[in-house]
């Protein structure tokens, strides 16, 4: 299919945008560092022992990547239906709440209850979606609307669990209780870190990876995934081979809630906050596994490498202010970096179109 | 036929006494070329002041490019215009306004959200004055008896109602010229007759030029003063209202060229034989009393009933937008039916529900292969598929090889140009993809097909093979309904033709006993 002479020039032509674009994103970042007080050439070694150098940093760099791929892997699944989700980062944090109630609540805890609180992490992640697929299909309140706002609400409901001992708030005898956190999680009920090389490595890691190749086998490879992929491409099409947009559409949209679901529940199974649940628990995974699909343009192999690359920048970052940078320019240098992966695609796809079109104008 | 610039009406205004004004408007000699095709080929029209004009014509006929020219949207090759006795040259839509001349779409221009007077005010660029605004809107509904709330949301508001809103919009420019675009396409019959009045006092009391474009006998024998026909681009015929009548109408718009060909007869009794074979009486499509109508379209269907056997080919004829869309979205399983019934080989299928159509046996090629017959961004393989992948999949996966086996097959079959099977359904030609949709459809072997405009915009060759394909798939039992504004096209393959009019059909006529005369009158909705 790609041996055609054209697609082999668009291939060479997008590598070569990519490069351009990255480099010049290096180079605005550089001048920013550099006119800011900072220096280019320490911040960049600060990046890199942040990220992998330095002893046990490339454990961190993985334990960040792997939610961040299960994420992007369930966004895919909505995209290809043609439905934009953009609540992960409240998906997450429901789900780690959800999983919470099981896995701080029950002690001493066992594996059995490590699954069910994954299960539930992943029910509340979908059950959170759902009332975005509710709203749409009940109301048409635009998804992409709504799954944002919940994000608010979600960060809102799970702050409150932490105020009543009821539900998630640790009872401590004779404290009053200030910081608004859950207990630790039951020993028993934990996931696996392995020891690598004096990294900590979390389970998460080879789960989020089986994971994302599995969503991209189903979505190739199965009646269900093309199904999906009609709805999105065509959805009257899809409606008179027989594809209820109701039906498909929900499910796309609670499958990539689960997914941010089982994101949240494994971060805290292996430690993420020292095993605690709070209401700012999700620490921008779920936002940045969005953008991770996106670069990746929701495909999950792309999204391995993607998911480093973002994991890098988070871990490499921790490291910049002991190199005199503003830690704010990290953000700024983010926001550059997925601009320049954003570019090249979408200047690519324009071109492609622009030939595409004189092409036709030249046969009529 | 009549040239209307020889005629009596010209040379009454040139050799006449000072006191007769010149026409409204004067058309000579325009064409409009696009491509190959002249949209209008040397069309003349004279347009009197104060006179209800009407411009009749079937679809493709040149109507609504003579009209687009007049407005400013689209620029003639040749010819001229004078507006009250000026040459003019209408370059843009503000030209046209200026000159006094404004134009009612057929299709509407409301923004839904907004209110009446806010829809009536849209695109003015002066200080907005909400109240005067208001009573301007209510004076105008008052002074021609189109009679709206300024504030009432458009969203809420009928078909009719949004009209009225179209044409308050259209008056408050005050333009001595005013276009319809067959302006009763969406409405009822009574709303239609109070339009038409509106229509006559704006002319009488005003003394303002009306055209009205339609395709339909009964209302521009009712509503205009002269009727300008127009055929394939030229004008056939020019006359007086009054001197005429719906047969002349009807046998001018339809036209003489359309002939019954001597092989018909033969295929025809060929058919009925392969039916009287393969079918058992009972039909395998019956559509009994459908009816469709929303809020903001109308009635679009209104009781249709029709049946198809087995191995027939039932044409349907009739104007564009006469509900011919409508009921193939619903043979599609893409609109839901209001009331009425939908049966297959005796059964009756859920209608609105996705895939019922297609699971029953219906198959269907759409009017717009884009919009509901094919996934452009999937491959052809895929393409082929699309209607049924349970039977090309095992425990929940694709079979890969099944599915390009099967593609190479039907590619072969139905001589689909392609690179290979699995290259993008965009990258095909019209053509192509069009036999893509009609390999599919009957690779699901279907009881009934549906053809909607099967071969618009295809070349000969690729037209004679869909022919060919309808007939032979007829001939193997399938029950073919084939939609078509052809006129030619329906004769040549059907068994049978039925005429939509309205939403319903209005009369029925055998492969033999095709009656040219009486088609038009049927199409134009008048018996």
């Amino acid at each position: 299919m790609s041996t055609t002479p054209s697609a082999k020039r668009d291939r060479i032509e997008l590598i070569g945008l990519y490069i351009v674009s990255i480099l010049l994103a290096f180079v605005i970042a550089a001048i920013l560092v550099n006119t800011s007080g900072g220096s280019w050439s320490k911040a960049v070694e600060a990046m890199i022992n942040g990220s992998f150098k330095n002893p046990g940093r490339w454990g961190e760099t993985l334990r960040r990547a792997a939610p961040l791929l299960i994420v992007a892997a369930g966004s895919a699944i909505a995209a290809k239906a043609g439905i934009i989700n953009i609540g992960q980062e409240g998906q997450v944090l429901i789900g780690a709440t959800g999983a919470a109630f099981i896995m701080t609540k029950i002690h001493p805890g066992s594996p059995l209850m490590l699954i069910l609180g994954v299960v539930l992490g992943m029910l509340a992640g979908a059950a959170w979606a759902g009332i975005s697929a509710l709203l749409y299909y009940w109301r048409r309140v635009p998804v992409v609307l709504s799954t944002l706002l919940l994000v608010y609400l979600s960060s809102q409901i799970t702050g409150y669990t932490m105020t009543r001992k009821f539900l998630l708030l640790e009872v401590v005898e004779g404290s009053p209780n200030r910081i608004q956190n859950s207990a630790k999680t039951a020993v028993n009920s934990r996931l696996g870190i392995m020891h690598i090389f004096g990294n900590n490595v979390p389970l998460t890691v080879p789960i989020a990876i089986i994971f994302a190749v599995g969503v991209a086998y189903i979505l190739a490879h199965s009646v269900w995934g093309f199904r999906l992929k009609m709805l999105g491409f065509n959805p009257r099409t899809a409606q008179r081979a027989g594809v209820s947009h109701v039906r498909f559409g929900t499910m796309a949209l609670l499958t990539s809630g689960a997914a941010a679901g089982l994101a949240g529940s494994l971060m805290l199974a292996t430690g993420e906050s020292n095993y605690r649940a709070s209401s700012g628990f999700s620490a921008s995974v779920g936002w940045d596994g969005l953008l991770v699909a996106l670069v990746a343009r929701n495909n999950p192999y792309a999204s391995i490498p993607v998911a480093l690359a973002f994991a890098c920048l988070h871990t490499g970052s921790n490291f910049l202010a002991a190199a005199g940078v503003e830690s704010v320019l990290v953000d700024v240098i983010r926001g550059l970096l997925v601009l320049a992966l954003f570019i090249p695609p979408a200047v690519s796809e324009l071109r492609k179109k622009r030939r595409v079109l004189a092409l036709m104008t030249e046969r009529a | 036929m009549a040239d209307p610039i020889s005629d009596h009406s010209i040379e009454n205004h040139k050799g006449g006494g000072t006191s007769v004004p010149p026409p409204a408007v004067v058309v000579r000699r325009i064409v409009k070329r696009y491509g190959a095709l002249a949209a209008c080929d040397g069309v003349d029209l004279i347009m009197r002041a104060g006179e209800i004009h009407g411009v009749l014509g079937q679809n493709g006929a040149g109507k609504s490019t003579l009209m687009k020219i007049l407005i400013g949207l689209v620029m003639p090759d040749e010819g001229s215009i004078a507006i009250n006795g000026k040459d003019a040259r209408i370059g843009s839509p503000q030209i046209a306004s200026d000159l006094g001349i404004g134009m009612v779409h057929q299709h509407f221009s409301l923004v839904d959200g907004l209110s009446v007077w806010e829809n009536v005010v849209l695109g003015e660029k002066a200080h907005l004055d909400r109240s005067a605004a208001r009573s301007r809107v209510a004076e105008i509904g008052e002074r021609y008896g189109l009679d709206v709330d300024p504030d009432a949301r458009v969203s809420s508001l009928t078909a009719g109602q949004r009209q009225r809103v179209e044409i308050i919009k259209c008056l408050r420019r005050d333009p001595k010229i005013l276009i319809f675009d067959e302006p009763t396409s969406v409405l009822t019959p009574e709303e239609s007759s109070h339009l038409f009045g509106v229509l006559r006092n704006v002319v009488k009391t005003e003394g303002r030029t009306v055209a009205l474009v339609s395709h339909k006998l009964e209302e521009v024998l009712r509503a205009t003063d002269d009727i300008t026909i127009m055929r394939d681009g030229k004008v056939v015929a020019f006359m007086r209202t009054n001197e005429t009548d719906r047969h002349a109408l009807a046998e001018a718009m339809v036209g003489r060229s359309v002939d019954l060909r001597g092989g018909k007869a033969r295929h025809a009794s060929e058919n009925t034989i392969v039916a009287s074979d393969v079918a058992a009486p009972v039909p395998v499509l019956e559509v009994i009393d459908a009816s469709v109508h929303t809020k903001a379209a109308g009635v679009q269907l209104a009781n249709l009933s029709l049946s198809v056997m087995a191995g027939e080919i039932v044409g349907i004829a009739g104007v564009e937008g006469n509900g011919q869309r409508v009921l193939a979205d619903v043979l599609s399983s893409l609109t839901a039916l209001n009331s009425g019934s939908i049966k297959v080989k005796g059964r009756e299928i859920a209608s609105g529900r996705p895939g019922a159509m297609s699971k029953s046996g219906i198959g269907v090629i759409p009017e717009d292969r884009h919009d509901s017959g094919c996934v452009l961004d999937m491959s052809v393989a895929e393409n082929l598929v699309l209607a049924d992948q349970v039977s090309v999949a095992q425990r929940g996966f694709l079979d890969r090889k099944k599915i390009s086996a099967q593609a190479e097959e039907l590619v072969q079959q139905f001589g689909i140009n392609c690179s290979t099977v699995d290259a993008p359904m965009w990258t095909l030609s019209g053509g192509n993809q069009q036999r893509v949709v009609l390999a599919r459809e009957l690779s699901i072997g279907p009881s009934v097909l549906v053809a909607a405009q099967p071969t618009r915009g295809l070349d000969v060759g690729a037209i004679e093979y869909m022919g060919g394909r309808l007939k032979q798939a007829a001939a193997e039992g399938v029950g073919v309904l084939l939609i078509s504004s052809e006129i030619e096209e329906l004769i040549e393959l059907s068994d049978r033709i039925l005429v939509m009019y309205r939403g319903a059909v209005v009369g029925e006529m055998k492969a033999g006993e095709i009656d040219i005369h009486r088609l038009g009158m049927l199409m134009g909705g008048a018996e």
